[in-house]
């Protein structure tokens, strides 16, 4: 067995519905983190979002779907980005049904986006609403089964906001254990009460624009979106452009809090060493880190103590969610879209909103962007709640 | 793969393995088939066991005792609903108290990955962890995480499990979408239903699993899973899985259907068997453990208590098995979108 390679991107995030458009703004350092004003929620005048700048009704019609009743903004996005990839891997019908193909993604709030409709069908209503089979986790992943055609093994994954790392993770090891030729993995959130009102309990949000591993840092920016890869046997993408590989993945658990990290990292260096073992490569190899950087106190202290003991000196690294808010399920597959964009075009995009190292660490995010780079190897971290900690590591082809 | 080790809360007396087989089974009525519970006495300390939903206490009831006995590499969990109860208790405080200030207990522990990030942290694990929220094939889908990581030499020895609970506000939204049955039928005439829906069950089901045979129980040779299939796309998924591990149709002994009183989804499974496993004998399991998400774990269960020499629980059995049970094919599916297979095996044999 071959490499399994990425030959299909797609993502539909606050910084635009499509690639080209994301691509751009990481390029230019220009944040989509802002006023929501999609989001039905009092909170959009007390915390920023990374909304998609698109109602349900342009997502629609951005869709192109003809009949669209039913579909939940978390279905909308996920088909977005899901199209864009297969489109991109230049998939036939053919290809989406072959039983060989597998389709794994992962979603935290799902259907729980129609939050009126929820709870009228679960109290209220005598008739259904139109998003009555939407709601629970699964429920998107067989939308895209049934519009796509998809005949081959599915999954939905929720670890909360390492979701969509393992969804890929996932992918890469049943194409290497000949369970699949190809796989279209990735993840999906969006922006709903349900989320934000939870967040707002944990009293993890800033009220003002994330400031990822900065020592004045007040907790993170809640986004949405979605973003699909598609993996396939390097055998089988003969021709086609591919934008790097999935060399290394590591999962583990921190078994220390529900909802907090452990003093010692144990968890996040579990899975970076996970990853760089699987990858068989040694730390001194990585060029480059798409950090988690959710910006809260917690989070960017655990994950740097992780990354120096591991690194010593930790090779530059950035959190992409100063561009994205964090986007929970989606994150993982987000941020392995950004880092294959940095293999593919040889560029570190920057981490916005950093002034000052955290005391304990003294060190910096890079902060400007930066193209001629050669990366070889970029790491990729999501950490989640329940101590559910991942690492990918991508690779240049 | 094999099944070393396994416990299980149902609807029926199933967590000391015992009493289901020896006092027969519970005949249920209704569409609510709810988890006979044990008193979690010595298996989860009181303070905790207060705090727990629904999901978390069955999930941790069936799991701790296992990973008390045997050391894993890492905790895999299949729930769709996860703590729905708790989910749907947040989320009406976010409509009673217009997003006020609340408590983030329920929004936490309403997630599914809620029950292997405690798991892990009840059993001191920093092994490997996930959850499969997908639905009817939820399982299934832990089966193929844990194969593969035994496979990738990542891992030895794993706990494998699902969990659904019956939560008021899921049963509504199921109701009013049509999948539960609004006439009263009592579990012994499930199947002779005229009726759409199916009947509601919840439990936790368990299990360690191996990579090698020593001391199993069972084995579990191999699994698949399709969505929306045509007959012709069952039939090849089937052939194709049993080919793959050298076998034919004519090595199955008995199909463990996923029947669940639903007169619209039902005759699939009938005409499955009718097309390629006409001599098979046939069994069901949702009459006595009603459908869930998660129904083939229970399946699973209840399969390999039989391939370990317990006898069929008569209520389940739809017709003899010609041959002695030693390989059994499950197939069931979840509101005929989701259809999934696990085919196991007998260790004597």
């Amino acid at each position: 067995m071959g490499r399994v390679v990425v030959t299909g991107l797609g993502v539909v995030s606050a910084l635009g519905n499509g690639v080209a458009d994301n691509l751009h703004n990481l390029r230019a350092g220009r944040t989509g983190i802002g006023k929501a004003i999609h989001l039905d929620s009092s909170f959009t005048e007390r915390f920023l979002f990374g909304e998609v700048h698109l109602s349900n009704a342009e997502l629609r019609t951005a869709t192109g779907l003809r009949d669209t009743r039913g579909l939940t903004r978390t279905e909308l996005l996920a088909i977005s980005a899901f199209n864009e990839a297969v489109g991109d891997a230049a998939f036939t019908k053919e290809d989406l049904s072959d039983f060989d193909t597998a389709l794994v993604s992962a979603t935290t709030v799902g259907g729980m986006v129609e939050t009126e409709a929820i709870h009228g069908d679960a109290n209220t209503h005598t008739e259904p609403s139109e998003f009555v089979n939407c709601y629970r986790s699964g429920a998107h992943t067989l939308e895209l089964a049934r519009m796509f055609g998809i005949r081959g093994y599915t999954d939905t994954i929720n670890t909360a906001c390492s979701s969509s790392a393992n969804a890929i993770m996932l992918g890469a090891r049943l194409i290497r254990a000949g369970r699949a030729r190809r796989a279209i993995v990735g993840g999906v959130d969006s922006l709903s009460r349900y989320t934000v009102n939870g967040f707002n309990a944990l009293q993890i949000f800033s009220d003002e624009m994330i400031r990822p591993f900065d020592e004045h840092r007040k907790g993170l920016n809640l986004g949405e979106g979605a973003a699909y890869l598609v993996l396939e046997r390097e055998e089988d993408a003969e021709g086609k452009r591919t934008y790097g590989e999935v060399r290394g993945y590591g999962n583990a658990n921190d078994a220390y809090h529900p909802s907090s990290m452990s003093p010692d990292a144990v968890g996040v260096r579990g899975a970076i060493s996970g990853a760089l073992q699987t990858a068989g490569l040694a730390p001194s190899d990585i060029d480059h880190i798409n950090a988690h950087g959710t910006g809260t106190q917690n989070n960017d202290y655990t994950e740097l103590l992780g990354l120096s003991r591991i690194f010593g000196q930790v090779p530059p690294f950035v959190s992409t969610k100063s561009f994205t808010g964090h986007t929970l399920a989606a994150a993982g597959a987000m941020e392995a879209v950004f880092s294959l964009l940095s293999i593919a075009h040889g560029e570190i995009y920057p981490s916005l909103n950093f002034a000052t190292p955290i005391a304990d660490f003294g060190i910096a995010p890079q902060t400007v962007y930066r193209s001629g780079a050669e990366l070889r190897h970029v790491l990729s971290n999501s950490f989640g709640f329940g101590g559910n900690c991942s690492s990918l590591i991508f690779s240049k082809v | 793969m094999y099944i070393r080790d396994l416990r299980c809360i149902s609807p029926q007396r199933t967590f000391d393995g015992e009493g289901l087989f020896a006092e027969g089974p519970i005949v249920h009525s209704g569409s609510q088939y709810w988890a006979e519970e044990p008193s979690y006495a010595g298996v989860i300390p009181n303070g905790l066991l207060r705090r727990m939903g629904k999901s978390v206490r069955l999930a941790t009831g069936a799991a701790m005792p296992l990973l008390t006995e045997h050391a894993v590499d890492g905790i895999i969990i299949g729930s769709t609903d996860g703590g729905m109860e708790d989910c749907h208790r947040f989320l009406n405080q976010i409509i009673e108290y217009n997003e006020g200030t609340l408590t983030p207990t329920t929004f936490v522990q309403g997630s599914p990955s809620a029950v292997a990030g405690g798991l892990a942290l009840m059993a001191k694990n920093p092994g490997y962890n996930n959850t499969h929220a997908n639905k009817g094939i939820s399982f299934e889908n832990g089966l193929m995480d844990a194969w593969l990581l035994m496979r990738e030499g990542a891992a030895k020895r794993m706990m494998v499990g699902c969990v659904e609970e019956i939560s008021p506000a899921q049963f509504r939204i199921e109701t009013l979408a049509g999948f539960i049955k609004k006439d009263e039928v009592r579990a012994d005439g499930l199947y002779l239903s005229k009726t759409p829906g199916a009947v509601n069950g919840e439990g936790a089901a368990m299990f360690v699993v191996q990579d090698v045979p020593e001391d199993a129980v069972a084995e579990i040779v191999d699994f698949d899973v399709i969505s929306f299939p045509t007959m012709g796309d069952l039939l090849a998924k089937a052939t194709q899985l049993l080919k793959r591990n050298g076998l034919a149709y004519s090595d199955v002994d008995g199909v463990m259907m996923g029947l669940s009183g639903d007169a619209g989804s039902d005759p699939v499974y009938h005409s499955f068997a009718d097309a390629v496993l006409p001599g098979a004998g046939r069994l069901s399991f949702k009459n006595i453990f009603g459908e869930s998400p998660s129904a083939s774990a229970f399946a699973t269960w209840y399969v390999a208590q039989l391939l370990s020499g317990r006898e069929p629980v008569p209520m389940t059995v739809l017709r003899q098995a010609v041959k002695p049970l030693r390989t059994i094919l499950i197939h069931n599916h979840y509101q005929g979108k989701q259809h999934g297979f696990v085919l196991m095996r007998g260790m004597g044999n």
